[in-house]
């Protein structure tokens, strides 16, 4: 069958019908269960990811809506109304709203909402087609593809090209339809004279035809303008809509994953690899949802005890060996050391022995780490808001929420961490308005009432604070702050020497200064008792999902490093007794060895030329280099041209005509 | 060293031009001239360009030996000339070579005395002059080299004396360690480092069809255990890739080796392994007539409901079977298994959309193996959407028994025809079954190419400095003994192999006729024809001619004269020998 060109598979033979329906041992075992479980949590973090993608078009979905609404009910004038809607540069943004616009629309009887794409069609012709073709709605009949001069009959009369707007506009008197919306997906990829002759083509129409376009644009409405031929622009008339752009699509949908109650947490090394690339190849969102239900699969496929996070989990419905590997988990290793140390050898004997204690524990210690995790959230919220309004009065980026939750998880906003230190100390000089948004930020329902309420007794004194101050008409300044110390330059014995004065503060001022101290320990004893490292917390491994490598294995291949691995270091793969580097050279780079497979001895003897190579003279150093295998020398002939065929339909080598005999070196190593 | 490496191949191509036709030249070379490459390693990296004014050729006499010691900076120094040629050095060699040569000649030349002497001393200026050139030339490439590869040693050589037994340049065959990817680059790149060897690989050491699958089957892959624990290891991510695919990832397998078996594998064990097997459409991407046309008729046969007429382009078709999958959902999703969708039919324009199309289906299940290391640059980021990927690497080191075609694949890497219709063996079956006279023409033919070909090899190796000596067999100025030795030098060294010295000879004066032009003039091989009694009339010949035209073993060319030449299409020189050996 290889030499078919396609066929539908036929197992061969009946043999092995049934052989392989074995059930799954060891750990294996539990697959079922974890795979439900996977479903069910799955589809919850999915839900709530779509809530919140749809919730963010909302905004421009309504916008558009009514957009087309007023475009409906006002008379059509000569100009096409048009929404452009800028996307930024990931255009499938665009696409959501649109794909949204379109099943509220079309589910009104009087008007038809269609899109096209640069990939529509290459001509105005295809185009119209496209166009008139959608609209009507109709069923193209097998064979007319490309019979241009296919005709349709009309009730009155004439027959049309079946690329004629008359057909439309037929179409729409019959139906009275209001309105004909046309987005446009991608107008940078249209041909721009194509999309200029369409534009006013569709203007020369629209007293018959209410068409309304709706062209997404990745750059910017200025660029689109000069690419539309004058008469074009003439025709539209436009209005700018902005559509969420997806950096802050990303953001939010980071949050929906992690906002209610997950069943696992992607941790700080996963979140920063799959970030890092929705930035640098502009991924679309789908693919970020994509890595997080990556992430949920390997957890759920690949790591067994992940069946302890089932809700209804039962001791008795996790077999046996699933303690015995919980029990080799590293951080309930430092637990019992932790024990140990505390002079408490029973209690682990105790875990080690019963299994049903070790249950106990693990279902306890998950439930509090899943609580400590949210209760992390309000905080990063709260160090967002404070990042925001400290920062506020000079332009700097203000903390986006991926990177907080980053650095939370990384465990590296704990009480002594620089950062927090860097924040109390910006809010120990910071002036009273803007300890006042501090103070209100606190307002946030899932932050614990202790902690509000002392907020709220702070705000209560600030306020008092600053209204005798307003009452005589000064600012209240901290101790802390700059503005309130001098610098003082003198020049003793040809040396200069700085030396700070500060101010002397009024009684009010000192209160002020005392009121900040006492914020700024609040604020760091909440985010100490919130913001934990989940790295040291028992358990963390079921709960929180940080492996790298099947992510970045699974979707960003690195094909060509791993060719090269092949062919340069086939030990690397093989793992054969016979090419692997000996003692003697270990470290060193991998020698060539006639054991090793033909064409990775070509490939590196290939590495070792120029950017032209002599056949003959690669023949010989393979015959070389292979002869010391005891093959005759056809036998390595066949080997050498085997391996040439190879190399050349891996890309490696190519023909040239600029020496007899010759072969081009295409690829570079490492490059 | 250069020398030593120098094959036998390369000594008679060296020798059999007319130019260098001195028997004392040939006995009295170096030894080291004779040795065949032995060394593996070095054999590649700096092989051996010889100077095109054959200035290596040893004279017994002491003044030569000055030169010997010289010569390969020579070379070095007309290395570096191919990079940057100004004419005013140029034309310099051409004066050095000629005062190269009145030295040679004077042994043979000592008789006549006279103004020889100051021939020769002149020759002797310029020759001083080269040195120096030469040693300036050198310092500019040890610079540049040193230059190029900034954490490699400093360059060993310098200066003008150097140990003949030395390599020309030592390069490390891998690059410093830790270079940035940019340097790496042009470590990779350096000038100069591309310099091999003219040998040239005979035909008939490349195994034809049936050699190389007896050759080939006879092998046992000492990795054989190796390979297959391999396989084995992709295997057990049989189940994990089920998983992956059910949740609506598509696959794509990547990694050296064929992964046909492999994927056939897995299909075997979805089959099997499914309470309801799936149907599974697989495709061999590397099957060179492909057309996305078989693959969606295919998929509409096994979808569609048998009475459906099929529309005829692909996207009609691709548009009929999505919409029935919308309408009419299987129940386990249609498994579509592509191999080689990298390979070059489906890389074409529309292939890749169309097929992402497919698979962005929900009902389509598409598993794919890709065999290049730039797979990745097939699909643009809206395309990748639609794919949807998810990666594996299975390195799986098994031979691409099924995708490549080995023998045609490296015959089409050196230009050469094998065993095509006009291929050499194509050639040969058909002129076995035409008349006697049909044979003898296109031997004529054959011969006459061959000639013509030595010729342009000739121009080419000897560059613009023999004009001299065409002017000089031109002018009828060459004698006839001179003539005859080339006669004999040229075609018998050259192939080893007794040849009629008349046609010899003919090729000779051939070469004379129409030098620097592919093929032979229409009028030339007519009158060669009759000369042979292989036809009488112009017509007969037009006839024969025809029968060769038809099976496409000639064409004809108009060349920048307006005359109509006739050449043999497709083959090289090696090839067009071997027709001849069959011939005669």
């Amino acid at each position: 069958m290889e030499y078919e060109k396609c066929y539908v598979y036929e197992p061969e033979g009946q043999g092995p019908a049934k052989r392989r329906q074995i059930e799954p041992q060891g750990l294996q075992a539990s697959w079922k269960l974890r795979r439900e479980a996977y479903q069910a949590a799955w589809r919850a973090q999915k839900a709530q990811i779509d809530a919140k993608l749809s919730d963010l078009n909302a905004y421009a979905v309504r916008s558009l809506t009514a957009f087309l609404d007023e475009a409906a009910q006002s008379p059509q004038s000569s100009a096409i109304p048009t929404a452009i809607l800028s996307t930024g540069p990931e255009a499938s943004s665009s696409t959501a709203v649109t794909e949204q616009l379109s099943r509220d629309q079309n589910a009104q009887k009087c008007r038809v909402f269609l899109s096209i794409s640069a990939s529509t069609g290459p001509n105005l012709k295809a185009l119209l087609k496209a166009i008139i073709q959608k609209a009507t709605s109709r069923q193209e009949s097998p064979d007319d593809d490309d019979e241009d001069d296919e005709v349709t009959t009309r009730k009155k009369g004439a027959k049309l090209l079946n690329y004629d707007l008359q057909l439309l506009a037929d179409y729409v008197s019959e139906r009275q339809l209001e309105q004909v919306a046309i987005a446009v997906g991608d107008t940078e990829g249209f041909d721009s004279d194509l999309l200029s002759e369409l534009v006013e083509l569709l203007g020369y129409w629209c007293d018959r035809i209410p068409v309304v376009l709706l062209l997404s644009v990745a750059t910017s409405a200025e660029s689109l303008q000069q690419r539309l031929s004058r008469s074009a622009v003439r025709c539209l008339k436009g209005q700018m809509f902005d559509v969420a752009a997806s950096a802050i699509q990303l953001e939010h949908a980071l949050e929906a994953v992690v906002a209610d109650h997950p069943t696992i947490w992607p941790g700080s090394d996963l979140i920063g690899l799959i970030l890092e690339r929705q930035s640098d190849y502009i991924q679309s969102i789908d693919s970020f949802t994509h890595a997080i239900q990556y992430t949920y699969m390997s957890h759920y496929s690949a790591n067994a005890l992940s069946i302890l996070l089932i809700p209804s989990i039962k001791f008795a419905n996790i077999p046996p060996d699933h303690f015995e590997a919980l029990r080799n988990v590293d951080s309930f290793r430092q637990h019992c050391r932790g024990i140990l140390d505390d002079n408490q050898a029973s209690r682990v004997r105790e875990l080690l022995d019963s299994d049903e204690k070790l249950f106990n524990l693990a279902a306890d210690s998950i439930r509090d780490l899943r609580d400590r995790l949210n209760s992390m959230l309000p905080a990063m919220k709260l160090l967002q808001h404070i990042q925001d309004i400290l920062h506020s009065y000079p332009v700097t980026p203000t903390m986006p929420f991926s990177k907080a939750y980053k650095l939370a998880m990384a465990g590296r906003l704990t009480q002594d961490s620089s950062f927090i230190r860097s924040m109390l100390l910006s809010v120990r000089k910071s002036q009273q308005h803007i300890i006042g948004q501090v103070l209100q930020a606190f307002n946030i329902s899932s932050i614990p009432a202790t902690f509000r309420s002392q907020a709220e007794t702070l705000g209560k004194e600030l306020i008092r604070l600053s209204a005798s101050a307003a009452g005589e008409n000064v600012q209240l300044r901290s101790e802390e702050s700059v503005k309130n110390s001098t610098l003082r330059t003198t020049v003793v014995a040809q040396k200069v020497e700085l030396s700070k004065q500060k101010a002397t503060l009024s009684k009010r001022d000192e209160s002020y200064t005392k009121l900040l101290r006492r914020l700024s320990d609040l604020l760091e004893r909440y985010f100490g008792e919130a913001l934990v490292d989940p790295k040291t917390c028992l358990f963390h491994e079921l709960v929180v999902y940080d492996l790298r490598s099947p992510y970045r294995d699974t979707f960003t291949p690195r094909p060509r490093q791993a060719i090269e691995r092949a062919l340069a270091t086939p030990h690397d793969y093989l793992d054969c007794d016979c090419c692997g580097p000996d003692a003697a050279s270990r470290g060193k780079e991998m020698m060539l060895a006639s054991s090793q497979p033909t064409t990775a001895v070509l490939y590196q003897l290939y590495l070792e030329s120029g950017s032209l190579i002599n056949v003959n003279d690669l023949r010989q150093a393979f015959l070389a280099v292979t002869a010391e295998d005891g093959r005759s020398e056809e036998e390595n002939t066949a080997l050498f041209q085997r391996a040439l065929a190879e190399l050349r339909s891996l890309g490696f080598v190519k023909g040239t005509r600029k020496r007899a005999d010759h072969v081009a070196k295409v690829a570079w190593r490492g490059l | 060293m250069p020398k030593r490496r120098r094959t036998d191949n390369a000594v008679e191509e060296e020798e059999s031009t007319p130019q260098k036709t001195r028997r004392t030249a040939q006995n009295d070379s170096p030894p080291s001239n004779a040795t065949t490459p032995s060394n593996r390693k070095s054999i590649l990296k700096g092989t051996p360009t010889r100077g095109p004014n054959g200035t290596s050729v040893v004279e017994p006499t002491p003044k030569s030996l000055r030169k010997v010691l010289f010569s390969t900076p020579a070379e070095k120094a007309e290395a570096a000339e191919e990079q940057e040629t100004p004419t005013a050095t140029r034309n310099d060699r051409s004066a050095r070579r000629k005062s190269a040569r009145t030295l040679q000649k004077q042994p043979d030349d000592e008789s006549e005395d006279g103004d020889v002497a100051q021939d020769t001393a002149l020759a002797e200026a310029i020759l001083d002059q080269e040195d120096e050139i030469v040693g300036e030339d050198e310092e500019e490439v040890v610079v540049a080299d040193a230059s190029s590869q900034p954490t490699a040693d400093t360059p060993t050589k310098r200066g003008r004396g150097r140990p003949r037994g030395r390599p020309k340049k030592e390069r490390t065959p891998s690059p410093p360690p830790d270079l940035p990817p940019h340097e790496l680059y042009f470590f990779q790149n350096r000038a100069g480092a591309n310099k091999t060897s003219a040998n040239t690989l005979a035909p008939n050491l490349l195994l034809n069809h049936e050699d190389y699958l007896t050759n080939i089957n006879a092998y046992k892959d000492p990795h054989e255990q190796d390979i297959k624990r391999l396989a084995d290891l992709h295997k057990r991510a049989f189940d994990q890739w089920t998983f992956e695919r059910e949740e609506g990832f598509n696959l794509c397998l990547y990694g050296y080796g064929s992964k046909r078996q492999l994927l056939m594998d897995y299909a075997d064990h979805l089959y099997h392994s499914s309470p309801k097997p799936p149907r599974i459409v697989v495709v061999n991407g590397y099957t060179p007539g492909l057309t996305l046309r078989d693959i969606f008729t295919l998929l509409a046969k096994t979808v569609l409901p048998k009475s459906t007429k099929l529309p005829s382009l692909p996207v009609p078709l691709l548009d009929l079977v999505l919409t029935h999958l919308t309408s009419n959902p299987p129940s386990p999703p249609i498994t579509l298994l592509v191999h080689s969708l990298d390979s070059p039919t489906l890389r074409r324009a529309p292939a890749p959309a169309l097929l992402g199309r497919l698979a962005a289906h929900p009902f389509i299940s598409f598993i794919a193996s890709v065999d290049t290391p730039q797979f990745a640059l097939l699909w643009p980021p809206a395309l990748l959407r639609q794919y949807n990927w998810l990666y594996h690497d299975t390195t799986t080191f098994k031979p691409y028994i099924a995708e490549i075609d080995v023998v045609e694949e490296v015959n089409a890497l050196l230009g050469r025809s094998g065993r095509k219709i006009g291929g050499k063996d194509g050639v040969a079956f058909v002129l076995k079954s035409l008349p006697e006279n049909a044979r003898n023409l296109f031997r004529i033919l054959v011969i006459e190419q061959l000639g013509a070909m030595s010729h342009l090899e000739a121009d080419a190796t000897l560059g613009g400095g023999d004009v001299e000596d065409e002017d000089e067999g031109m002018l009828g100025v060459s004698d006839d003994e001179d003539a005859a030795a080339e006669a004999q030098a040229t075609p018998s060294r050259r192939q080893k192999r007794g040849r009629p010295p008349k046609k010899a000879k003919a090729a000779v004066t051939k070469k004379v006729v129409a030098p620097a032009a592919e093929g032979v003039e229409y009028r030339t091989l007519y009158h060669k024809a009759v000369e042979e009694f292989v036809c009488s009339s112009e017509l007969s010949f037009r006839t024969l001619l025809k029968e060769f035209h038809d099976h496409q073993m000639v064409e004809s060319r108009k060349d920048g004269m307006g005359v109509e030449r006739l050449f043999v299409p497709g083959m090289g020189r090696g090839e067009l020998e071997g027709l001849l050996e069959e011939l005669v």
